[in-house]
């Protein structure tokens, strides 16, 4: 019975919590973007109404496609889900950190794209192809710069596991000024962009041939299916966001389950997010998207900044 | 006493400078220029004398210093510069006739050969390696606008490269320099002395060996660079052959002595904190390679003044090996070969800017029977290559024999027998196109006539210098070398 | 100076010696002129701080000068000189390579490890206690690298500046990591020597594009053997 108060049901309070909040956190997005444009724009719930509207929508399903189209909305929900477990978002010490550590987290972002790549060439469109071949070079050189940017982090703290990743950083405030952490922090930033097919990267508004990668892999689903990719896309935006925020600057965290520190957690969590969550509207509204062969420079950089962290972290030392 | 020296041989050229600043009218430029650099001459000499007696001078801060090899460069550049200086009055007033400089250029010109006199005597006599170092990339500055002198196409190319190379070298001397301040900082007792020279070769054996000899290696790159040393020499032809002769002549005379001046005292410090070869051997194989890469850009040469800079960065590639070699011979050989290299070069160059003036064109292939139009400058040159490619009776033979004998003393039998086939290489270049020049008929005839005859006396003055030392060396200019001779073995 | 003080002052020194590495491999990333200069202003203002720094934490105040020669004449005079440069002639902001800008980085970063090597063996071989700024040696070099490489594989003319400066940079970084800067006058003169350096650079840009109209180094190709 403590085994389901310590662990599963702190676990699946975290999981409730990505859920509902992904959707609130994209919605701010794009109110602040449309208010960069003097827009309206829509409100800050339309995503949860958009994803009502979805799940009651019926399906339809190209005539070539396989047992992977079908599957793959639930197994992308499954793994972000699994994902949201195990990321440190209120609570240090997480409540799975044996379950699964940093390179789980990675190959878990690893299987969705895979999948999805795959559905991408599934439907046998020309969009879907496009969009999966753009997506996995960009994934050639993200996937190192994140597992750099990350390892710096890991070697700080002299373990994988994202518990004593966060706690080593908390008990020692200044190191959270290091330059390799800031560097890495950087890295990661840019990692975040490309990831979640964010501008400068990759545009989530449009469905231009010229300008898609992700929603091209995704553009032949439609009412559940699409419910499930798009409410998965907007989890991972709020899980990498939380890594970006607790992994270097674990400020506020909970390090107890009692009600007071569970608040403060929360807010202190909610607070984190809510300002990236603004960086990341700016970094959209004031840049143009990149031409897309242009797209691995920027990308280069990402690598760059993270393999400098690597490198300053052993020359100057934690 | 120290002190007044000192501030003649600064101050004449720094007041040069300031003067012709302020005065534009040509005559008033000449004198002011021509006074300055035979003044500061004789400073030098006052200098030389003056240690012969006392060993070392020095200002009370140890700002400034002099010592044998100090004084020796100082003359040997100083000279050259009142030579050129001489020169360069008959040289504009043709080029002004001719309507190929106006007078602002004219002045231009005036003002920054004091300035470049001026920066080199910093270099010379500074006792602290910052001072050195900012001497040096002074002169590359005094030095671009008159790199860039005509408004040529291939001028300003020359020039940009000029400036952009020599100030690469000179960061990573620079760095270089600042090592060896590191590695002196712990040893010197007032931080402020421990960039000046005459402190760290107090304390040479304390300097740390590692950081000195990598410290070295930039200063060579650096130094090297300013020098002409092969690979760093690419800058050398196109500045050169763009920049009006009498500069040329002043850069390959003075700008490379003092540069070589530079490097020697690093290498004397090195020597004296490290010991062994270190130094020597990379002295040895820069000198070679400079010698060497020299060899197929003069053999498949089209313009003399090219021609030139290529013997140039052979030169300096003997000087170099010379200093390589270690044994008191060769130090002997390349302080005498440094004296008898400007001479000539002096001369050529200044010939060269005759011959070119006479046929319009640098361009070998274009000069044909000199001997015919212009008599007496065709004969200098024919003599003068001779002159530089170390045929006797001429003093290049002497120092070269020297450094080669030396070579083979010291048991560095490969490299010396290097030495000669690529000097034989060179010999032949030369000659070739030389004869070719000078012998023949010309066309189309050309009837510009011959520079003035205050600048071939002084073309003669050069040659007789040469064919002097040739023969015999006056004991005074031995004493002399042996002075600096002792500096050198630390 | 007591030790947390000096930590901090440290740790500062530290982020701030990172951040002019990070410029240095931004100029590498960039294409366009006009941000070349902007990161070469904001890459002296931070070597100014770092110069404030060391004045800060150990207290050798002859560096005061130079940290503010630093910012006035590196952050702010020589940008200006340089952008007035380019709007004068207004050539294409653009730059051309020889090495494209993917390559380039990954080169750079190997740069950064050969500088680190080369930084540890002359850090190593000083038994005396070093002081703490020496970390940022490895970044000195390092600069000095890139600004080499910035000059060789960029093809405009004004890019040739910046990498030569951005080497002058490096080295005055590992002056002043290794040995808290060198005399007074050494540092002015120093100064003095780059911003004339820069004017002469930069009047030669003008001949060159009224020669050549155009500043890329390819058309600099006349002068052979």
């Amino acid at each position: 019975m403590s085994d389901v108060l310590t662990f599963v049901l702190p676990a699946l309070l975290q999981l409730v919590l990505v859920l509902v909040l992904a959707p609130l956190i994209c919605g701010i997005i794009g109110k602040t973007k449309a208010r960069f444009q003097h827009r309206q724009g829509a409100g800050i719930l339309q995503p949860y109404y958009d994803l009502a509207k979805l799940l009651r929508k019926e399906v339809v399903i190209s005539s070539v496609a396989s047992w992977v189209f079908r599957c793959t909305p639930y197994l992308v929900f499954a793994s972000t889900c699994l994902i949201a477990l195990l990321v440190p978002t209120v609570v240090v010490p997480l409540p799975l950190d044996r379950v699964g550590d940093i390179i789980t987290v990675i190959s878990l972002f690893a299987l969705g794209r895979f999948f999805v790549a795959l559905v991408g060439l599934d439907t046998g469109s020309a969009f879907g192809g496009l969009g999966a071949s753009r997506e996995m070079s960009i994934a050639s050189i993200i996937e190192p710069a994140m597992m750099l940017a990350i390892f710096t982090a890991a070697v700080t703290a002299g373990s994988t596991n994202l518990s004593i990743i966060v706690a080593k950083l908390s008990s020692t405030p200044a190191s959270m000024m290091n330059p390799a952490h800031l560097l890495a922090f950087s890295g990661l930033f840019i990692v975040t962009m490309a990831e979640t097919g964010r501008i400068p990267v990759d545009n989530p508004d449009t469905h231009l041939e010229l300008t898609m990668i992700h929603e091209a892999m995704i553009l032949e689903y439609s009412g559940r299916y699409l419910a499930f990719v798009e409410w998965s896309s907007q989890m991972k935006l709020v899980i990498f966001l939380a890594l970006l925020s607790n992994m270097f600057f674990p400020l506020g965290m909970a390090a107890s389950m009692s009600p007071w520190a569970l608040c403060v957690g929360g807010a202190a969590f909610f607070a984190k997010v809510i300002v990236l969550a603004a960086v990341v509207a700016v970094v959209e509204s004031t840049n143009a998207k990149l031409r897309l062969f242009r797209v691995p420079e920027l990308l280069m950089v990402a690598f760059i900044l993270s393999l400098l962290a690597l490198i300053l972290y052993f020359i100057i030392g934690a | 006493m120290s002190t007044i020296l000192f501030a003649l041989l600064l101050g004449l050229p720094a007041t040069g400078t300031v003067l012709c600043a302020v005065f534009h009218s040509r005559r008033v430029l000449e004198t002011i220029t021509v006074a300055g650099a035979g003044l500061t001459f004789l400073s030098a000499l006052w200098l030389v004398t003056t240690v012969m007696q006392v060993r070392a001078l020095s200002t009370p801060q140890e700002w400034w210093y002099a010592d044998g090899l100090s004084a020796y460069v100082a003359a040997v550049v100083s000279g050259s510069a009142l030579v050129v200086a001489l020169y360069s009055t008959g040289y504009l007033r043709r080029q002004v006739r001719h309507r190929h400089v106006d007078g602002r250029q004219l002045w231009l010109y005036y003002l920054l050969l004091n300035a470049f006199l001026f920066t080199m005597m910093v270099v010379l006599l500074s006792n602290n390696l910052g001072v050195l170092w900012i001497g040096s990339e002074a002169t590359t500055l005094a030095t671009a606008f008159l790199v860039a002198f005509y408004e040529r196409e291939g001028s300003i190319e020359a020039a940009w490269k000029y400036v952009i190379i020599c100030s690469v070298g000179i960061a990573l001397a620079l760095f270089g320099i600042i090592l060896t301040y590191f590695s002196a900082l712990h040893v010197v007792p007032a931080s402020g002395n421990a960039l000046n020279w005459s402190s760290l070769m107090l304390v040479a054996k304390g300097l740390d060996p590692g950081v000195l000899k990598l410290a070295f290696i930039f200063v060579l790159v650096g130094f090297g660079t300013k020098a002409g040393l092969a690979p760093m020499h690419t800058w050398k032809p196109d500045a050169y052959g763009e920049a009006p002769a009498p500069i040329s002549a002043l850069m390959a005379a003075g700008l490379v002595n003092v540069a070589l001046y530079s490097l020697m005292r690093f290498y004397i410090l090195v020597n004296k904190a490290v010991g062994g070869s270190f130094a020597s051997t990379l002295f040895i194989i820069f000198g070679l390679v400079s010698m060497a890469v020299a060899v197929p850009f003069i053999l498949i040469q089209r313009d003399f003044k090219r021609l030139l800079a290529y013997s140039s960065v052979e030169h300096v590639g003997i000087i170099v090996f010379a200093l390589g070699l270690a044994t008191p011979l060769a130090y002997f050989g390349a302080l005498l070969h440094l004296l008898n290299n400007a001479i000539a070069k002096t001369l050529l160059f200044l010939t060269a800017s005759n011959v070119r003036m006479a046929y319009n064109s640098k361009i070998m292939r274009r000069v044909t029977g000199a001997i015919k139009v212009i008599p007496v400058s065709a004969t200098f040159l024919l003599v003068g290559v001779f002159a530089i490619t170390g045929s006797p009776p001429f003093g290049l033979f002497v120092s070269e024999f020297t450094i080669v004998s030396a070579g083979f003393a010291g048991g560095n039998v490969v490299p010396a027998v290097l030495f000669i086939g690529f000097n034989a290489a060179i010999f032949a270049g030369f000659i070739y196109y030389t004869s070719r020049m000078v012998f023949g008929e010309p066309h189309p005839p050309v009837k510009r006539g011959d520079a003035d005859t205050l600048s071939l006396l002084l073309l003669g003055v050069l040659l007789a210098a040469l064919l002097m030392l040739g023969v015999f060396i006056p004991s005074s200019l031995q004493e002399c070398i042996e002075n600096a001779l002792t500096v050198l073995k630390g | 100076m007591d030790s947390t003080n000096l930590q901090t002052v440290g740790l500062l020194i530290d982020i701030f010696a990172a951040a002019i590495l990070v410029t240095a491999f931004l100029v590498v990333s960039s294409r366009s002129l006009v941000f070349y200069i902007r990161l070469f202003a904001l890459q002296s203002f931070f070597l100014g701080i770092v110069a404030f720094l060391v004045v800060l934490g150990y207290g050798e105040t002859h560096i005061l000068i130079a940290a503010v020669l630093t910012i006035a004449v590196k952050a702010i005079a020589i940008p200006f000189v340089l952008s007035r440069v380019i709007d004068r002639i207004n050539v294409h902001k653009e730059v051309d390579f020889s090495i494209n800008i993917t390559v380039s980085l990954l080169l750079c970063g190997g740069m950064v490890i050969l500088a680190d090597s080369v930084a540890h063996s002359i850090l190593d071989a000083q038994r005396a206690d070093a002081p703490a700024v020496s970390r940022v040696l490895s970044v000195s070099i390092a600069m000095m690298l890139i600004g080499l490489f910035i000059m060789t594989t960029r093809k405009k003319a004004i890019t040739q500046i910046v990498g030569l400066l951005t080497m002058e940079n490096g080295v005055f970084l590992s002056g002043l990591s290794i040995t808290y800067g060198m005399p007074l006058i050494v540092e002015v003169g120093i100064f003095f020597d780059i911003l004339v350096a820069v004017l002469i650079l930069g009047v030669f840009i003008f001949r060159i594009n009224k020669t050549f109209e155009s500043i890329s180094i390819d058309s600099l190709r006349s002068l052979r053997e």
